[in-house]
This record gives structure tokens, sequence and C-alpha cells, in this order.
């Protein structure tokens, strides 16, 4: 790893004097191939050392066990497992020493020995000089910080690496978009931190002393810029990137289905693959390339832990990277190949190593993974029911319980196959994989009649015993007969030709079973009409359909058959679904529409034959539909870089405004600036499709710029109009969902329009109060009316469907003038979303420190706590916003709140390390 | 005193290309696994092992890369031996296919990397010598004709495993100061894959090729 310790031994003045000043002993170790323990450099005082001392250093194997047990040429016992060494003393605890490396030298004549640096001396007796390094090895961002903060006695590299990256951004407003010309930028803003860096007195010195201070300070150095400059750094790549990342996550998205076994992955791995998985998918999480690297290397730690009972599996590169493909196609980040160019790109520290360390190695993994994905050479899921048995919640009894069903699969066809008097459905459901459409038809057909001739006979009872035998679990009969042939079966009835209806059940479910016809479900409920569509097969679709499939069955995902032709491509049998009356909106079990499935997994193709068909069958789509996690399709596009998809969803009425579960609208979705323009250019502009004319306009209510009167009126109104206020009609929602929409384009002027407020009038009159009422109090007809007019008309606290209020959105893009125009218009400055957040909150998260002091002077709860427990100061915290924690400190906040995970603003910006906001956050409390 | 002078150690990479089951990794733990009683293993032992060697003075810091045998990874062979100094081209001498696999490695090597890697060809399972089907003198002859040392190994008997890793050290240490030598402006070894690295005039970089 990098930062691994490493040293040159024939400099290390232990050894040099055990070769130059005791040839004999030195020449006699090496023909007997006795080891020599070297302790590292800096360990031991700078001393004369004594022949006593290099015997305690000298390692004779034992003749019994050679490869684990020694003693030292002062007759000292020694052990070693794991890379450490244990000495055995007289008296006290034994001695540990770690061995850092091994190194194998071979003299002139080939003769081979080997000597092990080690961490500490095997002696009890020498004292440790104090010019010790704690840190052998950074792992975090914390440790470089650390280490640049305690090696340097002080802030001031730190500080220096700062500005120096302030500078940087300063001037390079737009980083460059082209990997190599970026790559250049920073390797020269890399180069000037180390010099800084390296001006520090204590550094140098330190450095100069130890080739291995020097590669971690570097390390730290390279760690600490990347951390700084993450932000825009990153989104420069993401966007420089965006083709190739759209192209690996259609790739992706078509295979999410994949399983563990479609991919031949050993067994033994099964059971480390959630946790695998779930280290690799924080990989985002992380700013510095050092950071990205470790995360890599724990996922694939993670999948070579013990199993339980003691065995290691040893894990080879053929084991490795399909544990890898099947990693990154669950982990459901949308910028791989972002994240790997960051990586194998922007190491600067480790220039002239080439490729030869780990780090090296695990970056081409990774890249190896990507590429594999890439190329094709992977295949979706082979079989339709994979779909069914992955759960995002994997746990070993979920795996087992799908290998055994697997295989009970397998057995049923095999067992068709060499039997062919038995033509079960999955058999069907194999000739339909295999396009054998006469086949198909044969069999259906021939089934149909013969079971409309038993229907016929008796139609009232075997449908009770379709329905029956659909529903298998609530058949309490003693016997289990799933399994019994049909001469078992005949057996089991009554007699031969009873016509019970226990008997009808028991011959109906074997028919079946047997003979399956068009309408035959699987136990996923799967028709053969899905399982056409799964494949894509066009010309069965048309055969089922002709032979009356019933083209909106569900299977047990609630999924019609036009959800898998969506999700899969397959545009030629998504057209024939919709020419024969596919439910074109129908939301599945996640509520996910077939356009999401076209759009999620980027099938262009398939996005358009919906929205054409529709147009031209004048069927509505519903373009804004949201699924489970609410998000609308132009979500997904948006998160997953798909541009000509968007394009077109947006051409067809998609709002990147709206926002899913997580508060989050397209825009924040979209990963780079590609994506994002995109968005952008195509939103059109709705002022001006609205021809705003004045008599529309009510006149604004109230004009005073009196704080001390709007708070008391704000009270007023918060006791009595405010119970009274115009209830959650329809009409109003979609007003408000108009209202945000305007405010998320930035259009104050619009969102004044819907609002009913004179925006005209407003900008005239902050500055003259002329026009105001009468007198604050008054209580004449005209400004009765005039201060009422808004009220009646919309309430300007109604909030959306997710308690946003136009204040929320105002204060969340920062719309400072229209905040103060809402907050004018009486809008409550403390109302809550369902997260418990209030405009300050937003505002903090988003740092609009305008409006934060805006929204504090007109009486915002500066300790509001939303339903996590976050103070608009632990927000602002958490997010690095500098500016946003300097404005809510000068309104003196109470930073002992803790949030629902125990932890107060100072320690969430300590466990983001935002160094500046520490600062801040501990001057103010030493101010108190 | 001490200098820790940054050109001291040599960076080298080397990877092991082979059909599947001729005993790729098991030669990779031989060679590493010798002596350190170290049962314990963690995943990427098994795929990238590092390896501090001494010889006569120079300091060398090997890095050997174990690859997929399977066919369906071939086609990410580049991605893994770029930037390599050696490359190991394992068969196994009871299978001919294996050799076959290893002459096709050998023309794509030669193709993608030129003369700068040095190659290896391995001769594995030497203790099966009585069902042996690659002809020695063939395995030999072409061995000499492409330039590359071949070696008769057994990663079950330990035979032939050190010296391979040793002679393969040796040539790379020659091959690097040569290189160096010929081409002073040459500071690290820059593979011309893609056209962003600065072109080199013809007249220094002329007679670089041995
Ligand atoms: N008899 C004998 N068997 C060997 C020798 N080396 C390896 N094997 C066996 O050959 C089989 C394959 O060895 P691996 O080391 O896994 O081969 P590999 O080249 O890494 O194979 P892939 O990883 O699939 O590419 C194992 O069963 C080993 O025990 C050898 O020198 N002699
Ligand atoms: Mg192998
Ligand atoms: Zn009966
Ligand atoms: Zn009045």
């Amino acid at each position: 790893m990098e930062g691994a310790y490493d040293e040159i031994i024939s400099d290390n003045p232990f050894f040099r004097d055990l070769k130059n000043e005791y040839t004999n002993l030195f020449q006699h170790c090496i023909t007997q191939s006795w080891i020599i323990c070297v302790p590292r450099v800096g360990i031991l005082n700078t001393r004369v050392f004594t022949v006593e001392d290099f015997c305690a250093h000298i390692l004779v194997p034992s003749d019994e066990l050679p490869e684990t047990h020694y003693s030292t040429l002062t007759e000292k016992q020694v052990t070693v497992t794991n890379k450490v060494i244990t000495l055995e003393v007289t008296k006290g605890l034994p001695l540990q020493s770690h061995i850092l490396f091994e190194e194998t030298f071979y003299t002139e004549d080939f003769i081979k020995y080997k000597v092990w640096c080690i961490e500490s001396a095997l002696e009890p007796s020498t004292t440790t000089s104090d010019n010790v390094v704690t840190k052998d090895c950074l792992l975090s961002i914390n440790d470089c910080i650390d280490l640049l903060w305690t090696q340097a006695a002080g802030r001031h590299v730190l500080d220096q690496i700062e500005q120096n990256v302030q500078i940087f951004l300063k001037k390079h407003s737009c980083l460059p978009i082209a990997i190599s010309t970026l790559r250049e930028a920073i390797s020269e803003l890399y180069t000037l931190c180390l010099q800084t860096t390296l001006q520090n007195r204590r550094l140098r010195e330190k450095s100069k002393a130890s080739k291995h201070i020097l590669d971690n300070i570097k390390l730290a150095v390279e760690s600490y810029m990347q951390h700084l400059l993450f932000e825009s750094l990153f989104k420069t790549i993401c966007t420089s990137c965006a083709y190739e990342d759209s192209h690996l996550n259609k790739k992706i998205r078509n295979m999410s289905d994949i399983q563990l076994r479609d991919l031949d992955i050993k067994k033994e791995l099964y059971h480390a693959v959630p946790k695998a998985k779930q280290i690799l998918s924080k990989i985002d999480t992380y700013s510095s390339v050092l950071e990205k690297i470790l995360c890599l290397k724990q996922a694939l730690n993670a999948i070579n832990k013990n199993d339980n009972s003691y065995n290691v599996v040893l894990l080879t590169a053929d084991d490795l990277l399909p544990v890898f493909v099947f990693l990154l196609i669950k982990s459901g980040l949308p910028n791989w190949y972002s994240q790997l160019t960051y990586m194998k790109e922007f190491r600067f520290s480790c220039v002239g190593k080439g490729d030869s360390d780990e780090s090296a190695f695990l970056i081409t993994t990774l890249e190896a993974v990507i590429e594999h994905i890439q190329s094709g050479a992977l295949a979706g899921p082979p079989d339709p029911e994979s779909h069914y048995y992955y759960d995002s919640n994997l746990t070993e009894e979920n795996l087992q319980s799908n290998t055994q069903r697997r295989s009970s699969l397998t057995e049923s066809i095999s067992t068709s196959e060499t039997n062919s008097r038995e033509e079960t459905l999955e058999y069907v459901f194999e000739l339909i994989k295999a396009n054998h459409t006469e086949q198909v038809q044969a069999i259906l057909e021939k089934n149909q009649k013969h079971l409309k001739s038993i229907q016929q006979n008796e139609k009232s009872i075997l449908k009770f015993a379709l329905e029956e035998s659909l529903n298998n679990n609530n058949d309490d009969d003693d016997d289990d007969d799933d399994d019994s042939t049909e001469s078992e079966i005949y057996q089991k009835l009554c007699h031969p030709l009873c016509n019970c209806k226990k008997c009808w059940c028991k011959i109906s479910k074997n028919l079946l079973k047997t003979s399956p016809t068009v309408t035959s479900r699987d136990s996923h409920g799967l028709t053969p009409l899905h399982v056409a569509c799964i494949h894509g097969k066009a010309a069965i679709v048309e055969i089922l359909l002709d032979m009356g499939a019933d083209v909106n069955a569900t299977d047990l995902n609630e999924s019609i058959p036009l959800h898998y032709a969506a999700s899969r491509g397959h545009q030629n049998a998504l057209l024939l679904l919709l020419h024969s009356g596919a439910d074109i909106n129908k939301p599945n079990i996640d509520k996910n529409t077939p356009l999401h499935l076209a759009v999620n997994n980027g099938h262009m193709n398939c996005v358009k034959a919906l929205i054409y068909f529709a147009e031209h069958s004048r069927k509505r789509i519903i373009v804004n539909c949201t699924n489970e996690s609410g998000n609308t399709p132009l979500h997904l596009a948006a998160k997953w870089g798909y541009e000509g998809i968007a394009r077109l969803l947006i051409e067809n009425g998609a709002e990147p405004s709206r926002l899913n579960k997580h508060n989050k609208t397209a825009f924040d979705c979209a990963h780079n600036l590609k994506i994002l323009q995109v968005l952008k250019s195509c939103t059109p502009n709705l002022y001006e499709y609205i021809h705003i004319t004045s008599s529309d306009i009510k006149t604004l209510s109230c004009k005073s710029d009196n704080l001390e009167y709007l708070k008391l009126e704000k009270l007023s109104v918060k006791n009595s109009d405010y119970v009274n206020n115009p209830t959650k009609t329809i009409e109003n929602l979609k007003r408000i969902e108009r209202i945000l929409q305007a405010i998320s384009y930035g259009d104050v002027k619009l969102a004044c329009f819907y609002l009913n407020i004179n925006y005209d009038t407003f900008n005239e009159n902050t500055n003259t109060v002329k026009e105001s009422l009468c007198h604050p109090l008054c209580e004449c007809q005209y400004c009765k009316r005039k201060s009422q007019s808004h009220v009646s008309d919309f309430d300007i606290n109604f909030s959306d469907t997710n308690g946003f209020t136009a204040l929320h959105y105002a204060a969340r893009f920062g719309l400072e003038e229209l905040c103060k125009i809402l907050i004018h218009n009486k809008a409550d400055v403390n109302c809550t979303n369902r997260k418990g957040q209030t405009p300050l909150h937003l505002a903090a998260i988003y740092n609009k420190t305008k409006v934060i002091s805006l929204l504090l002077d007109n009486g915002a709860n500066i300790n509001a706590i939303d339903v996590a427990g976050n103070t608009p100061l632990h927000n602002a915290s958490d997010m690095g916003n500098i500016g946003a924690t300097k404005e809510l400190i000068k309104y003196n906040p109470d930073i002992s709140l803790l949030n629902a995970s125990e932890r107060s603003a100072l320690d969430v910006a300590k466990k983001k390390v935002h160094l500046t906001i520490i600062d801040l956050i501990e001057k103010y409390s030493s101010k108190l | 005193m001490m200098t820790s002078a940054p050109s001291g150690t040599h960076n080298f990479k080397v990877v092991l290309l082979g059909e599947g089951c001729v005993g790729k990794t098991s030669l990779l733990l031989r060679y590493i696994e010798d002596k350190f009683n170290d049962k314990h293993l963690t995943t990427l032992q098994a795929t990238f092992l590092n390896k501090k060697l001494n010889i006569n003075g120079k300091r060398i810091n090997l890095s050997i890369w174990d690859t997929a045998g399977q066919e369906k990874f071939h086609a990410l062979g580049p991605i893994y031996y770029r930037n390599s100094n050696g490359a190991i081209l394992v068969y196994d001498i009871t299978d001919e296919d294996s050799f076959v696999k290893v002459k096709n490695w050998v023309k794509e090597l030669k193709k993608m990397l030129g003369s700068d890697i040095v190659l290896i060809i391995a001769g594995n399972k030497i203790d099966l010598e009585h069902e042996r089907t690659v002809p020695l003198e063939e395995a030999e002859s072409y061995s000499t004709m492409v330039g590359a040392k071949h070696y008769y190994t057994s990663a079950k008997l330990n035979q032939g495993v050190e010296e391979l890793f040793l002679d393969l050290t040796r040539e790379m240490v020659d091959r690097f100061e040569q290189n160096s030598q010929a081409d002073v402006s040459r500071t690290s070894r820059v593979l011309v894959v893609d056209d962003e690295t600065p072109v080199q005039t013809s007249c220094c970089s002329g007679n670089r090729s041995t």
C-alpha cells in the first residue's frame, strides 16, 4: 500500500556496522542462511553497537520448525506468526516486534540471505530515540492532516496549502475539461503545494532524514489538496467523462438483475458479497484518491474474510474479477468511469514508481472490470426468473434458497427435455427463449383445445379449480401432490371418473402443470407473453397476442409484459403490446412505469416508441409520474447521464424541478455539467409563455418595512386567519407546484404572479413607503380589503405534499429578493416541511448566506431542529459551508445541541474534516 | 551519511500470463511464500505480490501480477500487461494447447510492447515429465527464436522457481541500464500508446531499439 514502510537497508547504520565492522559474523550469517533482523532507521539511539546487540538480532532457524521457531545468537527463543516476532524474556511480558518487510539479498556469487526490517529492537534494554514517526501508514484524510499538523507543529502548512488551492480556484474559475490539460494544471498545483510544504523547516529536516517520511508527506499533501479541490475537480472530471459514464451506465442498468451464479462466482465467496458491496458503494463519499483506493482495498479484503469455518479462501485473479464485476453492477453509482479516471490520472505523489505498487494494481483491477462490463462480454441474466431472486439486502439464507430454487428448476427443465411427453410450462418458456415459434404455437393451441373441451363439460368447477391451483398456498390438503405423476393422481381420486370438486382440483392442477396454455403462469406469475417480452421475441409476442394472451397480465411484481419489453429495450415487442392495448402508464410494485424502466436502462428506442405512440394514439403518457422513491423518469435520465433521453423527456413536458423523496430535483441528480446543461437548455423559460397583464394582478397588500410591525402582525395571523386557511384543494396543490417550479428556475416575477403579489409595486415601494396603508393599524374599508386580498385568495404558507412552502424554495435557491417579498407578505419564517426543516435549514444546507441573515433578522429560530435533530448549524457544518457557518454564528446559536446521532455541530464538522468550520465553531465556543 | 537516493531502488512490474490451470498462481505462491510463515494471506496476496530483492547491491522492488487464465478475460490482457518490465509466459508441459497459447501471447506482447519487455517462457509441471506432450526441442528452439529465456519449473516440487525469478530480475536490471544509457532523456519508461505523450524527434530515438 502507499505509505507502507520502506527504507534502504544498506544505509541503515545498524546493518552497515554489522557488515563493515563485524565482517566475520556477517559472512557466517550468510553462509549459514541465518536471518538478520534490522531495527528500522531512527529507532535506536545512535551509539556504537556491540557484538551482543548484533547477536540478539540474528535468528537461527530451529531444526524441527524452521518456518516459525528460531533462537537468537544470545540463546533466546523466538517465534514468528503473522509477521510478528515474539521474543521470550526472563521477566515480564514477551517482547514483540512487527516485521516491516523482508528483503532477499544475493551476494556476488549468488549466495542468498534474508534481512527483516523490524519495527523495534529485540532487546528489552534498548531505549528508543524520540525521533520516531508514530503514523506509519496513512489511511484517511484525517491521518494526512494529522501528519502535516503534528510534524510541522501547527496549522500553517495546512493553511498554506489551502491558500494555494484558493488562489488556484480563483485563477481557474472554469477548469479545463480535457483530462490531460486538467491533469497538468493540477499537477502544477501539487508541485507548488509540495514546495511550500517543504519550506517548513521541521518537515524539510524530517523528510531528509527518512525517505519514508518524505513519501508520507507527499501523499498527505496530495490528499489534502484533493480534499480541498474535490468539489470542482471531480465535477469537471465527471463532465469530461460524461459520454463514457452514460454508456457504462446503460450497460450496467441492463445487467442490474444479474446474479452471483450468472457470473460463475465461487459459492464460498457468496457470504461476503453484501458486506463488500456496502463498503464499495461508499467510494463516492471519499474525496481523496488515497481514500478511494483504500475503499477498493477494503472491499476486496472483505471478500476474502474467513468463512465461518476458519478456512481462508484464497482469492485468485479468476475469482476476483467476477466478484468485482458483480459489486460494480450492484453498487448503484452513476459515475464509475469518472471515479476510475480520478484515481488513475490524479495520483501525483507516486510518480516514478510506475505500476509497481498495490494501488496501481487495485486501480488496474477496477479498470479491467469496467472494461469487461463495457466490452459486452457479459450477457445479461440468462434466465427470466433471475429478476426475482436478487434482493438488495442479500443475505446468506437468501442466496442459499435461491440456489435451491434454481437447481429444482433446472431439474424440471432437464426432465422435460428428456421426457418429451411432458410439455411443462418451463419447457414452453425454454422454447420461447430459443425462438421456436411453431412449436410454441402448436403446444399452446393443442392444450387450449383440450382444456376447452373439458371446460365445456364442467365450466364452473374448473373455474374454481383454476383459482384454487393459482393460490397454491391455501391448499390445506394432506396430500402434497405437486410432484406426483399422473398415475398417482388418479389413484388419489375418489374414483377415476369422479367429478367432485376436490378431484377436479387435483386433475386440473396436474393438467396445468403438464399442459400449459397461453394463460398459464409459473410460480412468479409469469405468462408466456411475459417471457416472450423478456427475451424480445417479437414473432412469438404476435402469436401469443393472436391466441388471446392477456396483454395486461401482471406477475408477482405487478409488472405487465410491457414493463419487460421496455426495460430490456425490445422496441418491436413493445410496439406490438402497445397496439394491442397495453396500459402505457401501469405502475409495477415499485411504482415504476414502463417509461421509468426504459429510461433507467437507457433504451432511447423504447422511450421514443412510448412517447410517439402515446402522441399518435392520443393516449396520455404521464411523463412526470413518480416511482416509489419519488423519482420521475427525468430524475433517472439525469442520474445516469443519458443526455438524448433527457432532452426527449423535457421536450415532452418533463419538469426538471420536481422533487423526489430525498428533496432532490433532476438538476441535483445530474452529476456532470453536460447533462446539467441539457436539463437547463431544454427547459423552456416559463416566463415567456405567460403574458402578465396588469389587470390580473392584485396590488400588494402590505408595504410596510417596519419589521416590528410585521412580527406583530404575523402573530395575529397565526392565531386567527391561519386556522381557517383555504382547504388543500387540488387546485391549490397545482398552484403551489407551479409556484415552486418558478422559484426553482429563479424566476421571481413569475413566482409573484402565481402568488398574486404585484412584483413591480413591491419594487417601487421598498424604497418609498408612501403608498402604504393609511396607518399600520388602520381598519378602514380600503385598507382592510387590501390587506386581506391575498389571504383570501391563496395562502402564502401553503405547502406542497412534501411540506415545502414558497419561502422554503426561495431560501433553498437563494432568492433573497423573493424571500423579502414573501416575508413582507406574512410568510411564516419558521414553517417546517415534512422533514422538519425550516427555510433556515435549507439556506444553511445550500450556503445562501444573505438569505440566512434575512431570515434570522425576521425572526427565524436559529436553533430550530428538524426530525433528525439537526440545527441549521449542523447542516452548515456537515456541508462544509463556511459562509453559512459564519453567518449563523453571528446569531448566537446554541452549539451544545446534539442531533439524533448524538453529535454536536462541531462533531459533525470534525467527522467531515472541515477545518475552517472546526476553527470557527471552536473560536465561537471559547468566546462564550 | 544516509542519502536516500531516489533512483536507488528499481521498481519492476512482472505479469504472469498463460492459459487456465497451467500453474501461474501456484508458481507465484511458491515463490513468495517460501519462508515467510504467513498463513494469513489477504485477498490481494494471491493476485498481487511484492518482493524486495537486493542483488549485488542493487535494490529491486518486484511487483508480480497474477492474471486470470480463463478465456473470457483474455481481452483484458492489455490492461494488465501495459507498463510491465517483464512477463512470464507459463505453459503446462503436458498440454500442447497451453504452449500454443504461449506463442499467441508472445506475438501479442511483441506487437504491443516491442522489445521493451523481458520475456520468459516457463514450462511448468516437470514433475509430470512422463506425461510430457510438448517436445523439449520445440519449446527451447522457439524460445531462442523469439529471444525469450526458457525455464523448466515445478511449482509442486519447488524446482526452478527461484532461479526463474532471479534471472528475470537480473535481465530486467540489465535491460533497464542499457536503455537508460542508450537514451538518457528517457527517465522512465514511456509507452507509446497514447498520442498525448510528447513526440520524440527521430534523431535522438532512432537507434534505440535493440
Ligand atoms: N503436478 C503439478 N501440478 C501443478 C504444478 N503447478 C500447478 N499445478 C496444479 O495445477 C492446477 C492449476 O494451478 P493454478 O496455479 O491454479 O493454475 P493457474 O495458471 O493459476 O490457473 P488459472 O488461475 O485458472 O489461470 C492446480 O491443481 C495445481 O495444483 C506443478 O508444478 N506440478
Ligand atoms: Mg490463477
Ligand atoms: Zn371425488
Ligand atoms: Zn385605511
